[in-house]
């Protein structure tokens, strides 16, 4: 790749993207959060990692999956078996849990035949046979009573990942390391060429993209992160079970997150996600401690009918009114 | 005017002078619990909730020195979110936590209480892996052996040439599922278990199978609520030739006859109290008074399930309390000198923090009233053996 070519991959604006979310993700051990708060902020960055994945899907080439728990599920059951029964470090079993979600991905190749509401509910039923699986071969995942001893986050030259802070920090780095991989994508030639299947696949055919190779790169890409944030969970939880592994949360919150945000955009998934979360357990929970959902139901449909383009679009928009104000006081 | 505002001065004075000496007497301890007080296991969340207050009444009555109270948070069912609730309820000075319902919750949220050395306890989870982890501060009042022992018990006792047992997939259910079968095995008792997802809904072609193939004596569920009254409906109508309908939890409950109760006469399931209530000593008296001063119905099975580890909580905290080692990490050595009888029967902790003691009797349901068949020992009458629900 050119300088020129991987300048404008990875411009000026995205590694400053890259390092305002380092830094914003920062502050809470800066402002000294307690293990509750970051508990709930990791949870919030599982989700926000679920949902780039889930974005990456939808928005370039056009998927819109409702099955993501699926590859959430194999990433999080293969990185605790890996660990577990062959003793591989938990560092190196999260991304190789990556690598087995991305190969379960290939089983739904078939599915890629389909669009719209065909895809969702196709892929919708491959969680579900996952989840079945998962359930039947207790010899290999312990079956419906599930796996509770297998290595935890590990300490890595004195810096214990297994505590709060540690996993926040790892957290943390996947998720802008993803965002950064789709930043990269996104304004790759190929990424051109995927947002124009998202618009018309016939039309993107005819000056010859091949869609179908793309789009299973793009389903390939979006379980290794899917799975990969899957198995920092397991780890992170130290239980796993085919109801909780292969939940419908998995599926439906990174929806929610990124459309809250704004899944046209690469933070917008991550800022939705993080933003809801927190909303619903903090704010929400302490207004309404049983029940406190219906605060969120209210919010994201006010969401949705006020800012379609969710919380970045609406930022967007503040921004953009504001530059121009200035602009005509000039 | 004047008058008003002496007396009221008159009184802040009284009470002014008065709080701090009845404060330097009474020392307030908070505890936590996490329950599932929405989504799919609010019902049970709820019961357990109400168990543990009146217990928390009862055991700050008897103790007024060191008052108990209780903080809870909805832990959504959702394992994350118990481990969030147990950081926060450790954060905000709670010396102790009382766990969620399910082993997928009370795993990780017990761990993190162990972390924060903070001892938890449960009577909603009944894993074998849970105690098998080594944690220090980890006990349980209940757990699968003790609903296998009671039923097995049971089902022993009326020596069937075959038992089918029905077994949902979730986990308790397939664990218990497991160990009859090898009881019963054990014993020359022919066993064929059918299994099912959580998710079905028609029974009737497990129902058609059993009938037609198995051919048992008895049907065995172990599954729960929804569940009964699926596979109860479905076996009312192909009406299989069986002797008798078998299950597990919240399944001999007054509730159930009330809202089903053209499905559940003459059905078995575990328990430890006949109905109309009749309880024996002096503190279930006690706790069935209070509870129906409290919320206007009848004890139950998971209130009393609460109620019984709250109590021996309650019990261990004022005992460190007084002994001064509550701040000092004394709380679980209290717990594991934990030796009494209570309506769950005798109840100690070993080394992994299980209750050994751990047993229960079955109920028949019979025209609105429950009544203990088994063991005979716990038994308020005689089985109705033949006998089904249609």
């Amino acid at each position: 790749m050119s300088d020129t070519a991987s300048s404008r991959l990875l411009s000026g604006r995205s590694l400053a993207m890259a390092g305002g979310l380092v830094v914003v993700g920062l502050l809470p051990l800066a402002a000294g959060a307690s293990p509750y708060m970051l508990g709930l902020l990791i949870s919030s960055l599982i989700l926000a990692g679920l949902g780039l994945s889930w974005a990456l899907l939808g928005n370039l080439g056009g998927m819109v999956s409702f099955g993501h728990a699926a590859f959430f599920g194999v990433g999080s059951y293969a990185s605790a078996l890996l660990a577990a029964k062959l003793g591989v470090p938990v560092l190196l079993a999260i991304p190789l849990a990556g690598g087995v979600a991305t190969l379960s991905s290939l089983a739904m190749l078939p599915a890629l035949r389909l669009s719209g509401p065909y895809f969702a509910l196709a892929i919708l039923a491959y969680a579900q046979i996952f989840r079945i699986l998962a359930t039947e071969a207790s010899w290999l995942t312990g079956g419906a009573a599930g796996l509770q001893r297998f290595p935890g986050l590990p300490t890595v030259f004195g810096f214990n990942f297994a505590e709060r802070h540690g996993s926040y920090v790892l957290v943390l780095g996947m998720v802008v390391l993803c965002a950064l991989i789709y930043v990269v994508i996104r304004r790759s030639y190929v990424g051109i060429a995927l947002r124009a299947i998202a618009e018309s696949e016939d039309a993107t055919r005819v000056v010859g993209v091949n869609s179908t190779l793309l789009k299973t790169w793009m389903l390939m890409l979006s379980a290794f992160i899917a799975g990969m944030f899957g198995a920092l969970n397991a780890h992170i939880i130290g239980f796993l079970e085919p109801d909780y592994a292969f939940s419908g949360i998995w599926s439906v919150m990174p929806i929610i997150g990124a459309v809250f945000g704004g899944y046209r955009s690469v933070i917008g998934p991550v800022f939705g996600a993080v933003v809801i979360y927190m909303f619903d357990q903090v704010i929400a929970k302490s207004l309404i401690p049983v029940g406190h959902q219906i605060l969120l139901g209210i919010v994201l449909a006010g969401m949705v009918l006020l800012a379609p383009n969710g919380l970045a679009g609406l930022v967007g928009r503040i921004f953009s009114r504001t530059g121009g104000k200035h602009h005509a006081r000039a | 005017m004047v008058r008003s505002a002496i007396a009221s001065a008159t009184l802040a004075l009284a009470l002014g002078v008065g709080l701090p000496a009845a404060q330097a007497q009474e020392k307030v301890v908070t505890i936590g619990a996490h329950m599932p007080l929405t989504g799919s296991l609010a019902r049970s969340g709820q019961t357990f909730n109400e168990g543990m207050q009146v217990a928390l009444r009862m055991c700050n009555a008897a103790s007024p020195k060191v008052q108990v109270k209780v903080d809870v948070i909805d832990d959504e069912s959702t394992p994350a979110k118990a481990v969030s609730a147990v950081e926060k309820l450790a954060s905000s000075g709670s010396v102790a936590i009382i766990g969620g319902y399910g082993s997928n919750i009370v795993g990780p949220a017990s761990d993190a209480s162990d972390k924060l050395g903070k001892v938890y306890i449960t009577a909603g989870a009944v894993s074998d892996e849970l105690t098998q982890r080594g944690l220090k501060t980890f006990f349980r009042i209940n757990n699968n052996a003790g609903y296998q022992k009671g039923i097995a018990t049971l089902l022993i006792d009326l020596k069937p040439q075959a038992v089918s047992i029905i077994a949902s997939t979730k986990e308790a259910p397939t664990l218990l599922a497991q160990g009859l079968e090898k009881d019963l095995a054990a014993k020359g008792i022919k066993v064929t278990v059918h299994k099912f997802d959580p998710a079905i809904t028609d029974f009737k072609p497990i129902i058609n199978k059993i009938k037609l193939q198995d051919k048992p004596d008895i049907i065995m569920m172990s599954a729960y609520e929804n569940d009964y009254v699926g596979i109860i409906r479905a076996a009312k109508v192909l009406k299989p030739q069986v002797k008798l309908m078998v299950g597990t939890w919240s399944l001999a409950t007054p509730k159930m006859y009330t809202e089903f109760p053209d499905l559940m006469n003459n059905v078995v399931g575990t328990s430890f109290l006949p109905f109309p209530v009749e309880v024996k000593s002096e503190e279930g008296r006690k706790f069935a008074a209070a509870y129906q001063d409290m919320y206007k119905k009848e004890i139950e099975y998971l209130a009393t399930l609460s109620f019984v580890e709250t109590t021996l909580l309650c019990e261990a905290i004022q005992r460190a309390a007084e002994a001064g080692t509550l701040d000092k990490g004394g709380l679980a050595d209290e717990m594991r000198k934990t030796d009494r009888d209570t309506m769950l029967g005798r109840v100690q902790f070993d080394q992994t923090g299980d209750n050994p003691n751990f047993a229960l009797s079955m109920g028949q349901h019979r025209e609105g009233k429950i009544v203990l068949v088994s063991p005979k020992a716990a038994a308020t009458g005689d089985i109705a053996y033949p006998a089904v629900p249609w």
